[in-house]
């Protein structure tokens, strides 16, 4: 059995194993997938964290705890108030659908922005994604 | 705050994010397909080297464009899928590469392209496909409002192909225009599962509260199963006028999965089984052919050179291949110039694989193929509304069911039907018509596609804030 | 998830038992790919149909096979285009190594060992590798137990007469000789040039040359069976050596009455009124006391041992074996008998019972081996270039009796050649000087047709080194013609020996 035959034998035994390999990786992602969707609903879904607020209320580096449905604008009965000029009393809601977050703007005067661009209506959101009501930047983050 | 300049909505703001983990395991596959490139070009050509670096080059290079694609458009799709489908594309490659070029000649402007340079470009279409709709696709009601266009243009697309279609090998399976060919039964998969996600997802609510009594048996309201016979004759016009049991058998596994997942009811598909039981006890008896497959089945060294030749020389196949494979290249004996299996590379790749991989190879295909169903169910069920859920479900279903039929007709687990193996069989509409599927898959998968109707109307929120929750 | 949005919940759990279906389907997949893959391996891919077998044998030279003095028995030579065909030593060897042949297959050994000679099997591991060398295939020269030089012997003591002779080893199992008559020329089949015309003449032939009658054929063993059954008898316990049965003296004239019938007997008036036991009645062959004792011995344990000794299955042997049998099996009594007339007739050999010659040859190496069935085999080593040389060792089928029940049984047999009445029976079965133990068998066929002549037995019966079994096709009494051939052949493998 000369050198090169065992060659070919790792070079074939080992395109086996890197299958197995690709497998197992993928498997692992599927898992801790399947863990955090287990874990989800358990907890509070999401927060919002205050990137920027030139009124100063609510103050740079809150987080707010998010609930299912989160109401969001001027007046104090909303859930997170944004005592902001350019904020509406009933600006916009947050909410979380499915596994999915949903900012939907309450015909606010001066409309809520995804990422800086204007959204009409309803628009999704992902962890990451910046809101912005009036002058208060927000970004929204997993818990 | 100046508002940003609108954009058209079906592109949205696009902001690139990277995708990590599709990264990583698009580079495992990239290692592990050229680690099996080498070791076909080491066992066939004796040195030490790939085998064909240049396709291989290409598919790589046609993967890492889609991942960029997808980088760019900055979508939170799937990152699992497109890795998965690349590893079972890759293996299909490398097969090809390695089975004689001339079972397939095609000629495109005054060349002529073998088995893999023909299979290469009907890959790369595929991906190409994959992506464009995983990107693009923003919106599914285009599928949501037509489902029964799409099912009576699946229905025509049937008929078409039994008028026009051009008879091979006694199964009237191929539609051609010109220089182009297909199978439309490929397409037709996917039209069937728009159909019914449709369907299902309007009158779920309906299938699973109502109950009718028939003797001791609760069923649904009796009117809205005439899908299901309907469903039930289609699949039992394919046997007859297209000759196609795969075919058949797909569409109806498809069907009552699809209806159990979205009702739940065991009872539908007790009464789909004895549906489908009666349907396949009278075909057999009434049609030659069918009965021929099952003879075949049951017991293939009846007719060792004849009806059972294939089946009895893909068993042996795995028999050669045992447990670790005898290696890529180093299979398939080929006897007076041809390889042992006729038809090798549409409807006995499995086998092939299971000789030169070995029966640890096909678990590793087996699980590849599990990763991608799973994939799909869970879009499905994290999907934002009924008609997302089981459109993916649907679509997961179509692969992982397919890929059981034909491997199970190589190992005469079931009688051999002619199918393709999903991403691995050669043929441009087998691996276009799955490409469609990944699309629209990953185009599922995006959390953040356009929003499901809302529940309500617009108004339902106003006056939240000032009642106050608390 | 949302209590609002309920209806979308209940999709998961039928999503997830679809998804358990579809898992179990693949899970099932995987089973079945290792049944075909790992359990049904060696059987389809060695098989001649395979593909790669078929491959091989356009374009690898075959192994040779060789006997255990190292003759050559099968080699290739080339044809006028190049191609390679096989040449044999002669016709007395083709019933074992049979043919290979481009137009109508394979045979014997040559089929058997296809996979072996044409080079795709063999040690699991350095095939393994042999697969990826620049030249895949390895082709292994078997060595055979066979001594050319017996066979030749024994085809030429059978003469004109069909039959069959099986020579072995007890010790070991390994086969000497394994005679078949007719026989024919191996060569002229594997030979492009004249394979039409031999293989066809061959095929038209009435006596069958072409049926290997030491492994395949089927027949009445008569008075030799009494050797199954004493083993059964003193293996259950039913008897004892000393084992007398009263009224056998008697039923001598008269026959002895079970169920209404009679089995008759009478060959042997020099006994007179004194009742037989174990050694006095196998020195005369009486059927009467093997009648008895196999009535008590009962039909479960007859079959029983006889099942021990491979009978009603195929022999574990390099070539096909036909299965032989005790009884026909459709009876209702234990062990498949229609009735006590059935195992009566049964215990002397006489009634549905079939045995292969290499059957009966393993009987008398059970006795000789003290008790202790070897598994019979022709094939003692493979050797190739690459893969160096396997021995196949001998190996055991199980303790059949314990050796004071053999001993008991070699006692009979050498009476049944040495004794005063019992070398009457067997004349010319002694080797001269070299005490031997045999029986020998007159097996009726009923009609107007001579009996089949049969003799089982072995030498020297202190330390047993040759078995041997005779059939002779319709030539008489056993006695007559084929214990003179078993003495003959093994005096010469004795004498030859030494």
């Amino acid at each position: 059995m000369d050198g090169f035959t065992l060659v070919v034998w790792g070079v074939r035994l080992l395109f086996l194993l890197l299958l197995y390999l690709f497998l197992a990786r993928v498997i692992r992602v599927l898992l801790r997938d399947l863990r955090a969707a287990a874990r989800e609903p358990a907890q509070r879904p999401g927060r919002l964290i205050v990137l920027e607020s030139p009124a100063g209320e609510p103050a740079v580096g809150r987080s707010f705890g998010l609930d299912v449905i989160t109401t969001l604008g001027r007046d104090v009965n909303n859930a997170i108030v944004i005592d902001d000029p350019f904020a509406s009393a009933e600006h916009a809601v947050l909410t979380f659908r499915g596994r999915n977050w949903y900012l939907e703007d309450l015909e606010s005067t001066n409309g809520s922005y995804v990422n800086g661009h204007p959204i009409d209506g309803v628009a999704a959101l992902g962890y990451g994604d910046e809101v912005q009501i009036g002058q208060v930047r927000m970004r929204l983050e997993r818990t | 705050m100046a508002a940003a300049p609108s954009l058209p909505r079906i592109l949205g703001p696009i902001r690139p994010r990277a995708r990590w983990q599709e990264l990583r395991l698009l580079g495992l596959v990239a290692v592990a397909l050229a680690m099996g490139s080498l070791s076909l070009g080491t066992t066939v050509t004796g040195r030490f080297g790939l085998y064909d670096a240049r396709g291989l080059g290409i598919y790589l290079g046609a993967l890492m464009v889609a991942h960029l694609a997808q980088v760019v458009a900055g979508r939170r799709t799937d990152q699992v899928l497109l890795p998965a489908v690349a590893m079972l594309g890759g293996i299909s490659l490398l097969l090809m590469e390695r089975l004689p070029q001339d079972l397939v000649v095609q000629r495109f402007f005054g060349s002529s392209y073998g088995l893999a340079d023909v299979q290469l470009l009907w890959l790369v279409g595929a991906i190409g496909v994959a992506t464009t709709l995983g990107i693009v696709v923003r919106s599914d009601s285009w599928l949501r409002r037509y489902k029964y266009t799409w099912a009576a243009a699946g229905v025509g697309l049937l008929l078409l192909t039994f008028v026009l279609g051009t008879e091979i090998n006694g199964q009237r399976l191929t539609l051609e225009f010109g220089p182009i060919s297909g199978q439309p039964s490929e397409l037709l998969k996917v039209i069937l599962v728009v159909f019914l996600a449709g369907y299902l997802s309007e009158n779920r609510a309906l299938l699973v509260e109502q109950d009718t009594r028939v003797g001791p048996f609760r069923l649904p309201p009796l009117p809205y199963l005439a899908p299901m016979v309907a469903m039930w004759a289609i699949a039992l016009g394919i046997v007859v006028v297209q000759r196609d049991l795969g075919a058949a058998l797909l569409f109806f596994g498809v069907f009552l999965a699809l209806i159990y997942a979205a009702t739940g009811r065991f009872s539908l598909v007790l009464i789909g089984l004895v549906l489908f039981l009666l349907g396949s006890a009278a075909m057999a008896n009434l049609f030659e052919h069918v009965r021929t497959r099952i003879d075949v089945w049951l017991d293939p060294f009846a007719d060792p050179l004849g009806a059972g030749y294939q089946v009895i020389q893909a068993l042996h196949a795995f028999a050669r291949g045992g447990l670790l494979g005898v290696g890529l290249g180093a299979g398939l004996p080929e006897v007076g110039g041809r390889p042992p299996i006729p038809e090798i590379h549409t409807d006995f790749p499995f086998a092939a694989l299971g000789e030169e991989l070995g029966i640890v190879g096909l678990i590793a295909i087996l699980g590849i193929y599990l990763v991608i169903v799973q994939r799909g169910l869970r879009i499905g069920v994290a999907a934002a509304d009924d008609f997302r859920s089981l459109l993916a479900i649907g679509l997961a279903l179509v692969i992982g069911i397919q890929a059981f039929i034909i491997a199970a007709g190589n190992l005469k687990v079931l009688p051999l039907t002619g199918v393709t193996l999903p991403f691995i069989s050669y043929g441009g509409s087998s691996l276009l018509a799955n490409g469609l599927v990944t699309g629209l898959l990953l185009a599922l998968s995006d959390r953040g596609v356009e929003p499901p109707p809302p529940p309500g109307a617009q108004s339902r929120w106003r006056g939240l804030g000032r009642r106050g929750a608390a | 998830m949302l209590g609002s949005d309920g209806s979308r919940r209940p999709l998961a759990g039928p999503t997830v038992h679809v998804a358990v279906v579809l898992s179990v389907a693949f899970a099932l997949l995987a089973g079945a790919a290792g049944y075909w893959g790992v359990i049904r391996s060696a059987d389809l891919a060695q098989s001649p149909d395979d593909a790669a077998v078929i491959a091989a044998a356009r374009t690898v030279p075959r192994g040779r096979i060789l006997d255990r003095a190292g003759t050559v028995l099968a080699r290739n030579k080339a044809d006028a285009n190049g191609e390679l065909y096989r040449v044999y030593a002669g016709p007395a060897i083709s019933q074992v190594v049979g043919y290979a042949s481009r137009q109508y297959g394979k045979a014997g050994l040559e089929r058997a060992y296809d996979a072996e000679l044409s080079g795709l099997a063999g040690d699991t591991l350095t095939d393994a590798f042999a697969k990826f060398g620049t030249n895949p295939y390895d082709p292994k020269d078997l060595t055979l137990s066979i001594s050319y030089d017996l066979q030749k012997a024994a085809v030429s003591a059978l003469g004109a007469h069909r039959g069959a002779i099986v020579m072995l080893d007890p010790r070991s199992g390994e086969v000497l000789a394994l005679a078949s008559t007719p026989t024919y020329d191996a060569s002229k089949i594997s030979n492009p040039a004249t394979s039409q015309a031999a293989f066809a003449a061959l095929q038209d032939d009435p006596a069958q040359p072409l049926l290997p009658r030491a492994t395949l054929g089927r027949y009445v063993p008569g008075s030799v069976f009494k050797i199954v059954t004493a083993i059964a008898g003193l293996g259950s316990g039913a008897i004892t050596p000393a084992t007398t049965y009263k009224q056998q003296p008697g039923a001598e004239r008269n026959g002895l009455l079970v169920s209404g019938y009679r089995v008759r007997d009478g060959h042997h008036p020099q006994t007179g009124s004194k009742p037989l036991d174990l050694v006095g009645a196998t020195e005369v062959s009486c059927n009467i006391w093997y009648a008895q004792t196999g009535l008590r011995t009962g039909g479960a344990d007859l079959v029983g041992y006889a099942e021990r000794m491979g009978f009603g299955a195929a022999l574990p042997f390099d070539l096909p074996t036909a299965a032989s049998q005790v009884t026909g099996g459709t009876g209702a009594q234990p062990g498949g008998f229609v009735d006590d007339v059935e195992l009566a007739n049964a215990s002397y050999g006489q009634a549905e019972t079939f045995v292969t010659p290499l059957q009966m040859a393993l009987v008398a190496a059970t006795v000789a081996n003290d008790g202790e069935l070897m598994r019979p085999r022709l094939v003692t080593s493979m050797t190739s270039q690459r893969s160096g040389s396997r021995t196949i060792g001998p190996q055991s089928m199980g303790r059949v009796i314990p050796v004071s029940d053999a001993e008991a049984i070699k006692a009979a047999m050498v009476q049944a050649v040495e004794g005063p009445l019992g070398h009457l029976f067997t004349t010319g079965a002694k080797v001269v000087g070299i005490t031997t133990a045999g029986k020998s068998g007159t097996a009726e066929l009923g009609g107007s047709g001579e009996p089949h002549s049969w003799f089982i037995g072995f030498a020297p019966a202190e330390n047993p080194t040759i078995a041997i079994a005779v059939l002779v096709e319709q030539a008489g009494r056993g006695g007559e013609v084929a214990a003179p051939i078993a003495g003959r052949l093994m005096t010469r493998y004795l004498k030859g020996a030494q």
